[in-house]
């Protein structure tokens, strides 16, 4: 399971050394088929075809290696929430940003309202593409690093919910209320942390940023996106995608719960019945 | 030592799940009942959603009763004429309860009618039973004496049709008003993830005027398959039942159980009925303030879709 961050560095050392051994004329790997699609299951980094790049011409990218301490977030029996260390290498200068976006899903955001001196839900609103976790981290404060025209690529919090779907028709003002009453539970539940993490850089081309998951965390495959920035502007930008799903015991019971519903209702009867007759036969000897 | 709920999906406090198992246990043992009034709202207070709170208590009121019936049983406390009429009404009442259940999910008013439900049902049987257990130890106190009145007074539904025999319960009644009581009961089971003993034992005694003896066993009785019955539902409809929160509770009810029948053995009836009342009125008062105090948010989230 350790294997990962080598086979990044043998990925990488394979993409370097293509155009000092093509002698004849050039060709340009196609994206999406050698580096597999950004959201595809592969092991190694993928470069992003969607962001261009920063110089015309035919300049490389500079060298953006990411990865992460885990392969996958495994939600098992003893899961508390966990944190994961993304960690990478840069060609220097330059700063980093960290953007983890949870998958996408449609919420319902109920809000209360005092009837008859009873609080109760008396609104709702739905939105579409509402990500499940966002997490952004950077090396240097944000608002800086944002200022020139990085922005557009790199979504903070706000941008990105901004353009989440409102389902049905609805006043402007009343849906910017449930959107910040999104980002309110959403806040609470620790899935959409307030503070911008801090990602540290050694040796001037070393980088790491431990990602905070809580222990309510929803399942689905996180898309991590690493954007190295050189005077405002991307110059690499690396997706890898990052699953969170249950693991052991937790997955085989979440599965039949799911899959089996009646078989595991069944069960669950059969367990309640047999430790309470067992149980109540032996405490009453004790 | 924290340990992951899968179906919850979150994490949770063993020894916080245990000792709610074994408080609703101990309740169990004393005073007959399931103790699920007490622990779905505890459970939802630390944070259970309450879908998953309400179906796993109903499977942990499965090994509750059978634990309890075992013992009515063999000591022959069960009309099981009386329970198989009212579980004839119970399974119906339970099964509707269920899809009422995932209806009011789905538009987001769960949680409201549950608390409601709960503050309605436990305030008026705390004061009745609070009335009812002060009223007899004042009269014992006074006359000690006292003769016993009548079995049970005779009034409108002893007349109605379909009148059945209930030898054990000493009872001449129409099977309409059992079915009527076990359907009613059914709902709340399958809405609050209770047995039902705190309003069904009350109703056996004062509506339809059963013998106390038997009053405890036939409930049991009713109670077993009337939760393994919203179990089954909840996990094949809803998939909200957690067996490993169930199995904690549980655990913790297995152990607080005899507990409370043993404390149960060296306290006078009365006494036991009070102080169950003063309980129930509690919780009653502390879901009641929930529902007027302002919300320190005004926001929730509903189920979250994922898109296929």
């Amino acid at each position: 399971m350790r294997l990962a961050p080598l086979l990044c560095l043998a990925v990488a050392a394979v993409v370097l050394a293509l155009p000092a051994a093509a002698q004849g004329p050039r060709v340009e790997p196609p994206a999406g088929s050698m580096f597999g699609p950004p959201f595809g299951p592969t092991v190694g980094p993928t470069v992003d075809p969607s962001v261009p790049p920063s110089v015309p011409g035919r300049v490389e990218t500079p060298e953006l290696i990411v990865d992460f301490s885990v392969p996958r977030v495994s939600i098992t029996s003893a899961f508390q929430g966990a944190s994961i260390l993304l960690f990478g290498m840069f060609d220097p200068p330059g700063e980093i940003v960290v953007v983890v976006a949870g998958p996408p899903a449609r919420e319902t955001v109920l809000r209360k309202q005092r009837f008859l001196g009873l609080w109760l839900n008396t609104g709702r609103q739905s939105f579409d593409d509402v990500p499940a976790y966002y997490y952004i981290a950077a090396s240097a404060p944000l608002q800086r690093l944002l200022a020139r025209s990085a922005g557009g690529e790199i979504l903070s919090l706000e941008d990105r919910l901004a353009s989440v779907r409102s389902v049905g028709q609805r006043d402007h003002d009343e849906l910017i209320k449930f959107r910040v009453g999104l980002v309110e539970v959403k806040r609470r539940e620790e899935l959409y942390p307030a503070a911008i993490g801090q990602v540290t850089i050694q040796a001037g081309r070393l980088f790491r940023v431990e990602l905070p998951f809580p222990s309510r965390l929803p399942e689905g495959v996180y898309e991590v996106r690493t954007y190295l920035l050189r005077e405002g502007k991307i110059v690499a930008a690396v997706s890898r995608p990052l699953p969170v799903g249950k693991v052991g015991f937790s997955a085989q019971l979440a599965g039949w719960a799911t899959n089996e519903g009646p078989l595991y209702g069944l069960g669950a009867i059969v367990m309640a019945l047999l430790v309470g007759w067992l149980g109540g036969a032996i405490m009453r000897r004790v | 030592v924290e340990i992951y709920l899968p179906i919850a999906e979150q994490s949770m406090n063993v020894f916080v799940l245990l000792g709610l198992g074994g408080a609703a246990g101990l309740l169990a043992g004393m005073f007959g009942v399931g103790g699920g009034f007490l622990a779905t709202p505890l459970l939802i207070f630390v944070g259970i959603p309450p879908a998953v709170a309400v179906a796993s208590q109903a499977n942990q009121v499965v090994s509750n009763s059978i634990s309890s019936l075992q013992v009515q049983w063999r000591r022959g406390n069960v009309d099981l004429r009386m329970g198989l009429v009212l579980l004839l009404g119970g399974m119906i009442g339970s099964s509707a309860g269920v899809s009422l259940f995932t209806y009011l999910k789905r538009i987001g008013q769960i949680d409201f009618v549950i608390a409601v439900l709960y503050v309605v049902m436990l305030s008026t049987i705390g004061v009745l039973m609070l009335v009812e257990s002060a009223r007899t130890y004042i009269r014992r106190r006074r006359n000690p004496e006292a003769p016993r009145g009548k079995l049970h007074t005779h009034y409108l539904v002893h007349r109605l049709p379909l009148k059945l025999r209930f030898y054990k319960s000493k009872l001449y009644i129409s099977a309409l008003l059992p079915i009527t009581i076990g359907f009613a009961i059914g709902i709340l089971s399958a809405i609050l993830g209770v047995g039902g003993g705190f309003v069904l034992v009350p109703a056996m005694i004062y509506i339809l005027g059963m013998p106390t003896a038997v009053v405890i066993g036939t409930s049991n009785f009713q109670i077993l398959f009337v939760a393994a019955n919203v179990t089954f539902l909840q996990a094949a409809t809803n998939g909200t039942v957690d067996v490993v929160l169930a199995l904690l509770l549980i655990l913790g009810g297995v152990v607080g159980a005899p507990i409370g029948s043993r404390l149960a053995a060296k306290l006078p009836g009365v006494v036991l009925r009070g102080l169950m009342s003063v309980l129930i009125l509690v919780v009653a008062a502390e879901l009641l303030t929930e529902l007027l105090r302002t919300p320190s948010s005004f926001y929730s989230l509903g189920t979250r879709e994922v898109p296929p």
